[in-house]
């Protein structure tokens, strides 16, 4: 080649060179959750999740390779661009989460955003996303309120309290079917938003699957003695209960239960206290058998989930938990949409969002799949029942996703 | 404050900031945070009326910002009215809640009256988080979207500014006159010394009332104006004991019995605490509290009357004033 | 069966509220000052045990080491801040108190978090079945301890030298000072005892119930009720209160439901205010 055509080579080549790096500019994503305040340990817990998550698409990790952008290094379709996470703390206020959601927005000028945890931060949060017309992505709050505005802008992948409660009544339902006796059940909860919207949409279901629900036991959950509400169960034998509690009055109840002598053919705990750090070795031995619900499972060594839960033990000290899972999973579903629009216009990633079809086997959770219907809900949302069994729990529900054969009753004490 | 010109320089301005900061990168966060000043200093200069002025020091003023917050989001909640039309339900409430307070506690000591408010405060948080109507623990929302002008539902933060200002400017205003009228003077006596108060004619009990009552229905309007611009209330966040103790250090640090005090306490504690939550995210670890804690005990320990008493003895003497406008009296106990 | 059951929980946990509710009640005699950490101070009591328990101690240092610690901070807050703000406004006199309370209250979220604690399996664990009633025997423990502990309080004051300086001084400050009873020292001694009580009830309570840092918050309202319906500055009164307070309590949690204990126990301080707010044996309270 001559010289001149050589030096037009170079020269095209360094343009071409220099187009791809600034085509693959940063991708901002906004995180807020509630770094300080009661709720810190979760919210940090998440943001490590979410932050391992993003580590995950932006170098290559072919080991995960089943999960969408696990194998590449950033979203090729944005020309490799990284994301980069800008997180905010919520501290649990609602202003202060429409405030840093704000901030977020205008100030950080973020593609997207994942948050918040608690519902009614949630609430707030998303109402300033929908009037600044940026996708907000749920991957925790359960409330139903959230999405019951007509929002276009936001989309859960979790699946909501109404999910769990049908989830339950259909294993009460099944063991009828395979010969225990499951006809009536009862339903114990703590009284702030957490257990009252649960309880009331365990009785619908219930309703649903022609069960009977012979008590509704509210309670204040930092109550110190609730000999009352054991012995009220104790008289109206129910063939299940359900409880809808935090972690301190979770023990509370297993002990009274113990001190009472009253063990229900099965208890099923719907997650929070009974799924703390503290809740197994407090009342491991005297709880055996008992039921929780979780989209997250380790899995056997060599999975997918399992090298995920090396990784965030690596980073944090501790074991994966639903809700960081759940958290996490979000980010991957936000991640790929965006990778899909190919751009960071609102817009674009919004009806991407719109057009997800993910499978089962694309996720790090027990999902069905990810889908979202005209109100941002994720239809596909589903969660395994996991049963303790000695110290862990370990997925007994529904059969083709179990990891151990199902105790039935449970053995408690005994 | 010393003299018009400071007065008239703040309220200049107050007036021009949201101008100033839309020049920013961060324009609609600064707006933000100076509403949320606004609505911060509306709260405190109401309890400042019962707690400053008259020295009756009310813990539980969640009680009024809550009603002012439940009140007209439920209105919107329940018979689909704009919240704004709650206002005269929330104000009239907090009045009523206020004189049942009032009425057994002002012939008793101070204490009873203080411990009052924290248990009427909570008996009320309980009652709200067990009523379906009102949401229980899950709260009540405002309309997400407006349907004409008197939603009051805006994207940016500067027309809930601009409303704002109005009220505070309302309050002050009103406050103002009080102090120099008759019922001022009464106010003052009643601080310095109940039983000298009394014994000189002064109607105790009735003034006491009145001033509660006033500065409820001001407590109720912070709260109808916190749920307008967010959107949302519930147990914790319109009823809860931080929303007293956010008055009180408020109009504490800046000067409880003066008339700017809590403006300048809360142009002091919000960008404060909204810097420190952007800068070091997590690490605050729930510091903002216990901080508040020790500057409380500080400020009792050290300079009760806050900031403006310590610029009225440090730096006032050498500026001019009159002695219509020391507002700010100091009781002997 | 159960209401007998719902009885008897009710005047164990009275039994504790006793202990605490007599403290308050005397620094409110002695200075005319109610402390609003109170409660806080029953809260660290409680943490005061946890503590003992990571320490490797058995049940039977709780108390005394709750006492101890709680004695020291009482006297300490009296000497570095009451004294003081006593010669001020009433504004910071109760800022003081309620200022202390936050800074405790969220020194303790900080420290500790803010999950319910239990403190381990011991001898004290276990369920007593006497007369067909269950009965925690950790809580029989608390409220029989707490209902002695009270008592002798009650005989310290009444009938001790010491008691009566203290009393003196709640009578009449300048008499007082006019026998060479020295106020300060009493004042500081009774914030100490007054400190003491409450973590002493405090360390009981976690024996038997769960705990955080959030507790103390109600065992102060709890408190204030039980002084008010007691009586201003009456430590029978208090001890009297707190065991229907105790009661009460247990009682509408279990005829009206668990989630309006607390209610009713505001509703019938507000009660009390309007109607006898010198309460059952206190002097008037204007």
């Amino acid at each position: 080649m001559s010289m001149a055509r050589s030096l037009a080579a170079a020269l095209v080549a360094a343009l071409a060179a220099a187009g791809t790096a600034s085509a693959a500019d940063a991708v901002k994503i906004g995180v807020i959750y509630p770094l300080s305040g009661n709720a810190a340990n979760a919210g940090k817990s998440a943001l490590e999740a979410v932050r391992l998550a993003a580590e995950i698409v932006n170098d290559p990790h072919p080991e995960l390779s089943p999960l969408p952008l696990a194998g590449g290094s950033g979203l090729p379709n944005l020309g490799g661009a990284k994301i980069e996470i800008v997180s905010a703390d919520h501290q649990g206020n609602p202003a202060e989460g429409q405030s840093q959601t704000l901030r977020l927005i205008t100030q950080d000028k973020v593609a997207a955003v994942i948050g918040a945890y608690q519902s009614n931060v949630t609430f707030t949060a998303t109402a300033v996303a929908e009037r600044y017309g940026v996708p907000f992505i749920i991957g925790d709050s359960v409330a139903l309120n959230i999405m019951a505005r007509g929002f276009q802008w936001v989309f859960r992948t979790t699946p909501v309290a109404s999910d769990f409660a049908a989830n339950y009544m259909a294993f009460f339902n099944d063991m009828n079917k395979a010969g225990h006796k499951v006809t009536s059940v009862a339903v114990v909860n703590e009284n702030t938003d957490y257990g009252t919207s649960v309880a009331t949409t365990l009785l619908e279901q219930a309703a649903a699957h022609g069960l009977k629900v012979v008590a509704q036991i509210a309670y204040s959950a930092n109550s110190t003695d609730v000999s009352a509400q054991v012995l009220q169960l104790k008289d109206k034998k129910p063939d299940g209960v359900v409880f809808v509690s935090y972690t301190a009055d979770a023990i509370l109840y297993l002990k009274t239960m113990k001190n009472l002598d009253y063990l229900p053919p099965m208890m099923i705990g719907d997650d929070s206290g009974f799924s703390d750090p503290t809740f197994v070795p407090s009342v491991g031995s005297i709880a055996q058998g008992v039921m929780n619900r979780s989209a997250w499972d380790v899995g056997k060594p060599g999975s997918v989930t399992y090298k995920i839960d090396q990784m965030f033990r690596q980073r944090t000290g501790h074991a994966m938990d639903d809700t960081s899972a759940r958290d996490m999973q979000a980010f991957f579903v936000l991640a790929e949409a965006i990778n899909r629009a190919g751009s960071t216009d609102p817009a674009k990633i919004q009806a991407a969002l719109r057009a997800t079809d993910l499978k089962h086997e694309q996720l790090m959770m027990g999902y069905r799949g990810v889908k979202f219907d005209k109100t941002g809900q994720n239809t596909e949302a589903a969660t395994y029942l996991i049963q303790l069994q000695g110290s862990d729990y370990v997925a007994v529900w529904p059969p083709q996703f179990s990891s151990a054969p199902l105790q039935w009753p449970m053995r408690g004490w005994k | 404050m010393s003299g018009r010109w400071g007065a008239t320089g703040l309220w200049l301005a107050l007036l021009l900031f949201p101008l100033a900061a839309s020049f920013s990168g961060s324009a609609l966060f600064l707006q933000d945070i100076g509403a949320t000043v606004l609505l911060t200093a509306i709260g405190a200069c109401a309890w400042n009326v019962v707690g400053g002025y008259a020295g009756q020091v009310s813990v539980g003023h969640a009680i009024f910002f809550g009603t002012g917050a439940y009140a007209s989001l439920a209105v919107y909640t329940l018979w689909q009215l704009p919240p704004v039309a709650g206002l005269p339900l929330a104000v009239g409430l907090a009045m009523l809640i206020a004189a049942l307070i009032g009425l057994p506690t002002f012939r008793l000591q101070g204490h009873y009256f203080s411990m009052a408010t924290l248990a009427v405060a909570e008996l009320i948080r309980l009652l709200v988080s067990n009523w379906d109507m009102l949401g229980a623990a899950i709260g009540i929302q405002g309309p997400a979207t407006p349907r004409g002008w008197w939603d009051i539902v805006y994207r940016s933060p500067v027309p809930y500014y601009y409303i704002d200002l109005a009220v505070l400017a309302a309050l002050l205003a009103a406050t103002r006159r009080m102090t120099r009228s008759r019922f001022g003077f009464y106010l003052r006596a009643i601080r310095s010394g109940e039983r000298a108060a009394r014994s000189l004619g002064v109607p105790v009990r009735r003034i006491k009332l009145l001033a509660l009552m006033f500065s409820a229905g001001f407590a109720a309007v912070a709260g109808a104006l916190y749920a307008l611009k967010v959107g949302f209330v519930n147990p914790e966040s319109g009823l809860g004991i931080l929303v007293s103790v956010q008055m009180i250090i408020t109009a504490a640090l800046g000067g409880a019995g003066s008339l700017y005090g809590p403006l300048v306490g809360a142009i002091i504690l919000v960008p404060l605490q909204s810097v420190s939550n952007t800068w070091f995210g997590g690490s605050g670890s729930g510091l903002t509290y216990i901080l508040y804690g020790g500057i409380i005990m500080l400020l009792a320990r050290y300079e009760p009357g806050g900031l403006a008493e310590w610029w009225h003895r440090r730096l006032a003497p050498r500026l001019k004033r009159t002695p219509a406008e020391s507002e700010h009296v100091r009781s002997a106990a | 069966m159960i209401l007998l059951q719902a009885t008897v929980s009710g005047l164990l946990l009275g039994a504790v509220y006793a202990l605490f509710s007599c403290g308050l009640t005397l620094i409110w005699g002695m200075m005319n000052f109610i402390n609003f950490a109170h409660g806080e101070f029953v809260m660290l009591g409680m943490y005061a045990a946890l503590l003992a328990t990571w320490a490797g101690l058995g049940p039977a240092f709780f108390a005394p080491g709750a006492a101890i610690a709680l004695f020291a901070l009482g006297a300490i807050v009296y000497l570095g801040v009451i004294k003081q703000v006593m010669r001020g406004p009433m504004l910071a006199q109760i800022l003081s108190s309620f200022g202390l309370a936050l800074l405790l209250r969220y020194t303790a979220f900080f420290v500790f978090k803010s999950d319910f604690r239990t403190l381990p399996e011991s001898e004290l664990s276990g369920t007593l079945h006497l007369f067909g009633l269950y009965i925690a025997r950790a809580q029989l423990l608390a409220g029989a301890a707490a209902a002695l502990l009270a008592f002798a309080m009650h005989m310290l004051l009444t009938r001790s030298a010491l008691g009566s300086r203290m009393l003196a001084v709640a009578e009449d400050r300048q008499a007082a000072m006019l026998m060479g009873i020295r106020p300060d020292r009493m004042q500081t001694l009774a914030w100490g005892l007054s400190a003491a009580s409450a973590g002493v009830a405090g360390a009981l309570m976690a024996i038997a119930y769960p705990f955080s840092p959030a507790v103390g918050e109600t065992f102060a309202l709890t408190a204030f009720v039980v002084v008010t319906l007691g009586g201003f500055g009456s430590v029978p009164g208090a001890m009297i209160a707190g065991f229907v307070i105790g009661l009460v309590e247990a009682l509408a949690a279990y005829l009206i439901g668990p989630v309006y204990k607390d209610v009713v126990v505001y509703a019938i301080f507000v009660a009390v205010l309007w109607v006898r707010p010198q309460g059952l044996l206190g002097a008037s309270a204007r």
